[in-house]
């Protein structure tokens, strides 16, 4: 609570680049230990419009000719959460904090409901978006950086985070072919202006330099989004193959 | 944790629109129930009790917290003597402890008891004793809030009629 004079003021329990994957990021759900799940968790992030679900479902098919079973996961797509979502989107009384609180309900389902047991199961689980949509999304909304990792701190270290990473002026070209700007993708609500381009601009600039920093802090993979969905694939098919089979791809390459 | 963060986001929401707009109007806001509720039943329901007092670091402390302590069997009697039918959240049904509510409702909220009594001290809550009648009860509770009025001078601002 506010001015608590002897609140314990920990720093370290929340979601950060040091912890080793495949464990909690924090203070963890402790009714559900992790440790020793055979799974993978892969997390691809990127903001929106830079090609993420293509790049997964190209991943996803790869992975299972190989044989594994692989258990795909992403944003708001939890069944407790998702038509409250869309509900309280359409409203006008979401504001920063509930937006990051409905958003974190929703990850602790699919957490909860979705990732351990697919990772207790031994599936490869690809994550379309992680926590750190979520921390650039609040971060630029201006909702406090040390809180939001705390809160962040039940999610698992993914053992692989791909960051598809673009420039503003590429995204805003792919976006306006593909389906034109959305007002939250635009960050509207942030009440910048009227004219949705300036907005939109202004907006997913600031999101790309959030994830630039949480790039270091969290060692994202970064992978050119710029180039063609190919030439993406094959650098993610490179790289996941050295992670999952070590040993297969040093004999292959020697 | 979906219990607990979903009503993080409700609280979320009544403080920003239901709490901290009177406040700055200098108004006295009763909370029936505050995070303490949230930090007392989330423990019991296995989530870390840090993690659930650093969510709600966004809320404003309050300047009293009354805290009306009641053994659990007197709880129990009471909800019965009215035949009130236990919900299932409430008796901690989901937690499978017993498949007989009532049962499961003593077993979940003596937990829930316990989890208070640690509040008490970390975040000095007022014990107001719920054993007795309810004008007893209230005139421990006049005393504390005319004692916290006093200290903290509370006057509505007069203002000028423009």
């Amino acid at each position: 609570m506010n001015n608590q004079p002897d609140a314990p003021q920990s720093t370290d329990a929340g979601a950060s680049g040091d912890i080793q994957a495949g464990r909690y990021y924090g203070r963890g759900i402790p009714y559900l230990p992790i440790a020793g799940y055979p799974g993978k968790l892969i997390a691809i992030e990127g903001t929106d419009g830079v090609g993420r679900s293509t790049q997964i479902q190209l991943l996803r098919e790869w992975l299972e000719v190989k044989g594994y079973g692989v258990v795909e996961t992403g944003w708001t797509r939890s069944p407790l959460m998702q038509p409250t979502i869309e509900l309280a989107k359409s409203s006008n009384t979401l504001n920063k904090l509930t937006f990051v609180l409905l958003y974190a309900t929703d990850f602790a389902d699919r957490m909860e409901k979705e990732i351990i047991p697919a990772l207790k199961a031994g599936f490869v689980v690809l994550s379309d978006r992680y926590i750190f949509t979520a921390l650039a999304r609040a971060g630029v909304r201006g909702v406090d950086r040390l809180w939001l990792r705390n809160l962040y701190g039940f999610g698992i270290a993914p053992h692989l985070v791909f960051y598809l990473n673009v420039d503003v002026k590429t995204l805003i070209a792919r976006v306006l072919a593909a389906r034109g700007m959305d007002f939250w993708e635009s960050g509207m609500d942030l009440k910048v202006g009227d004219d949705i381009y300036d907005s939109f601009r202004a907006y997913q600039s600031k999101l790309l330099k959030e994830y630039a920093s949480m790039a270091d802090e969290f060692h994202f993979r970064v992978v050119d989004a710029r180039r063609s969905i190919d030439k993406i694939q094959d650098e993610l098919r490179k790289q996941v193959a050295a992670f999952l089979e070590p040993e297969a791809t040093l004999k292959s390459e020697g | 944790m979906t219990f607990s963060l979903l009503h993080a986001t409700d609280f979320a929401d009544r403080l920003l629109y239901k709490i901290i707009p009177p406040l700055k109007a200098g108004m006295i806001v009763l909370a029936d129930r505050y995070a303490y509720t949230a930090f007392a039943r989330d423990a019991t329901r296995g989530v870390d009790r840090q993690w659930v007092r650093e969510l709600y670091s966004f809320a404003v402390r309050p300047d009293l917290a009354l805290y009306f302590r009641v053994p659990i069997d007197m709880s129990v009697d009471r909800l019965m003597a009215r035949r009130v039918k236990l919900k299932f959240y409430e008796a901690g049904m989901d937690l499978g402890w017993s498949s007989n509510p009532v049962e499961s409702f003593r077993l979940f909220q003596g937990k829930v008891l316990d989890e208070y009594d640690r509040l008490v001290d970390e975040f000095g809550l007022e014990v107001v004793s719920a054993v007795g009648s309810i004008t007893e009860q209230q005139r421990v509770v006049r005393a504390l809030v005319s004692q916290q009025l006093q200290i903290n001078h509370v006057e509505i601002p007069d203002e000028q009629p423009a």
